[in-house]
């Protein structure tokens, strides 16, 4: 994943591969915020996690 | 004698049983001001008039009878509508589910009702839960009792139960909380809300946001009147396979008023660095309250915070979109458009950054578990700001400036993710008259001992019995 900027191409693949058939119109609307999360999720693959298991089911006694 | 609609749960549910008010008078007193003053506070979607009258009767029958009576026979209370109710629309907040009428009670809503509570009416709320300005453009929003000048953000998404528990449409409310949706609204509304530990409370019949963060919790004016709320449906539940089976602790027998001892951990950094001066005032002052009534208080930071954002956002995200995609395919123009919107952007979160996040979130329960190994309690802001006016997107912290929205969310997600109990009560006002709210967060179900040190702080404090000036 990079930092550039999304392109509409790049987004109407990601949205039909999620299953979803959205018009330029509305994936225009949601590209800034599409590159913040995007930016969001390489913070996340970046986090030192380790090889600490995941959660899954919240501690349930 | 004080109003009965600014009467306390606790203090109704005494009355009622020593037969000094009749649950009829309870009731009324209450549909008597909803009716004068829902118009323009929009906490309710449907208010139970009549089945609440029925409920009522019903229970000053039984009293006058000498049946058995439960913990909260004949006080009323109202539920966010995403409870579902038999018989009674639950819509959500949404327009999808306008006419969605549910077969069953949730399981909290049988307890409630099992306890002898009466319902009131079902309450404004987000569209899905997802937000936490308390904005809805289907049902009105919610207006914030506590300024009558600016229309402010009740805080969301349980914002009709802020409002309502606030301005005495209700004496006690049911909110969820997946980011904090109760603590939020608990903050900008002055008043009192628990998010328990996950686990602690069952989810059975409450539309989800997001399974993993979702809990359920009470909206009281008092810490005991939460308390009251908790005890009567807490526990384990065959329906929610989440729930715990530990035992139900007397969490009013709990509430000592003594904090003599107590180890109290002040939040700085991530926490108290990031409030606005007034906030930061006002939970450094409670921390010396606390402090001067025996608590020990020391200061400790919590180091991965900065990772909360993004591991919650995959994770709400992710599990919204699941819940919601065959809507948001089939009848998308029918959303909140900046609900859609957000949904919208879970499409383009991956199966390993869900993944990712829940290793994420597994290392920051770690470190609250860590930091309340050597403290009972942790102290922080419930959020950085109090109520902004509607419409204002960016608001100043103390570290710099934020979107509303995210500065909303920012002290109250991180326990989502680590799953900790946290009790959400006012600590203060600003000078213009709004209220401040703090949290305090406690080991996995130790809501016993959180609601101790909550209580206590009441006990010596009178900002939760302070009242917006309704015309």
């Amino acid at each position: 994943m990079t930092n550039e900027p999304i392109d509409l191409e790049t987004l109407r693949r990601g949205a039909r591969l999620a299953g979803f058939t959205w018009s330029d119109a509305e994936l225009e609307e949601i590209r800034p915020q599409v590159e913040t999360t995007l930016r969001l999720m390489r913070a996340l693959e970046a986090a030192p996690v380790g090889d600490v298991e995941p959660t899954t089911h919240y501690r349930t006694v | 004698m004080v109003e009965l609609f600014w009467a306390s749960m606790t203090e109704l549910a005494r009355m009622i049983a020593t037969k000094a008010v009749s649950p009829v008078e309870v009731v009324r007193a209450h549909l008597d001001r909803i009716a004068a003053l829902d118009g323009d506070l929009r906490a309710y979607i449907t208010v139970c008039d009549d089945a609440a009258l029925e409920a009522a009767r019903a229970a000053e029958a039984a009293l006058m009878s000498g049946q058995p009576v439960g913990p909260l026979h004949g006080v009323p209370y109202a539920l966010k509508d995403l409870y579902d109710t038999a018989g009674l629309r639950t819509t959500g907040g949404s327009r999808i589910f306008a006419d969605r009428v549910p077969a069953k009670d949730a399981t909290v809503a049988q307890r409630l009702s099992r306890a002898g509570g009466i319902l009131l009416g079902k309450l404004n709320m987000v569209e899905f839960a997802y937000g936490p300005e308390g904005l809805n453009p289907h049902y009105g929003d919610a207006r914030n009792p506590w300024d009558r000048s600016v229309q402010r953000m009740a805080g969301g998404s349980s914002s009709g139960s802020g409002v309502a528990v606030a301005a005495g449409l209700a004496p006690g409310a049911l909110g969820s909380d997946t980011g904090g949706s109760i603590r939020i609204p608990a903050s900008l509304c002055g008043i009192t809300g628990l998010k328990p530990t996950y686990g602690r409370v069952s989810r059975a019949g409450v539309l989800p946001l997001a399974w993993s963060m979702d809990h359920v919790g009470p909206m009281t004016r008092t810490v005991a009147d939460s308390a009251l709320m908790l005890g009567a449906m807490a526990g384990y539940d065959p329906a929610d396979a989440s729930t715990s089976v530990l035992p139900v602790p007397d969490y009013l027998a709990a509430l000592s008023g003594d904090v003599k001892g107590l180890r109290v951990g002040l939040l700085r950094g991530f926490f108290l660095d990031g409030a606005a001066p007034q906030v930061r005032a006002a939970v450094e002052a409670a921390a010396t309250t606390l402090s001067r009534a025996g608590a020990v208080v020391d200061e400790v930071s919590l180091e991965r915070m900065s990772l909360v954002s993004a591991a919650s956002m995959a994770i709400v995200g992710s599990e919204a979109l699941a819940y919601h995609g065959e809507f948001l395919r089939t009848r998308a123009s029918e959303y909140d458009p900046d609900v859609a919107r957000r949904l919208r952007l879970s499409a383009f979160i991956g199966g390993a950054h869900y993944v990712r996040a829940q290793q994420v979130r597994a290392l920051v329960r770690d470190e609250v578990d860590a930091v309340l190994a050597r403290r009972d309690v942790l102290l922080a802001p419930s959020t950085p700001i109090v109520a902004p006016a509607v419409g204002e997107r960016q608001a100043m912290l103390g570290d710099g400036p934020s979107e509303v929205r995210s500065a909303l969310i920012r002290f109250t997600r991180p326990f989502n993710l680590s799953g900790h109990p946290a009790c959400a009560l006012p600590c203060g006002f600003t000078d213009g008259g709004l209220p401040i709210g703090m949290q305090l967060v406690g080991r996995p179900f130790d809501e016993a001992t959180v609601l101790r040190a909550a209580d206590a702080f009441q006990c010596l404090t009178d900002f939760h019995v302070r009242r917006p000036v309704l015309a």
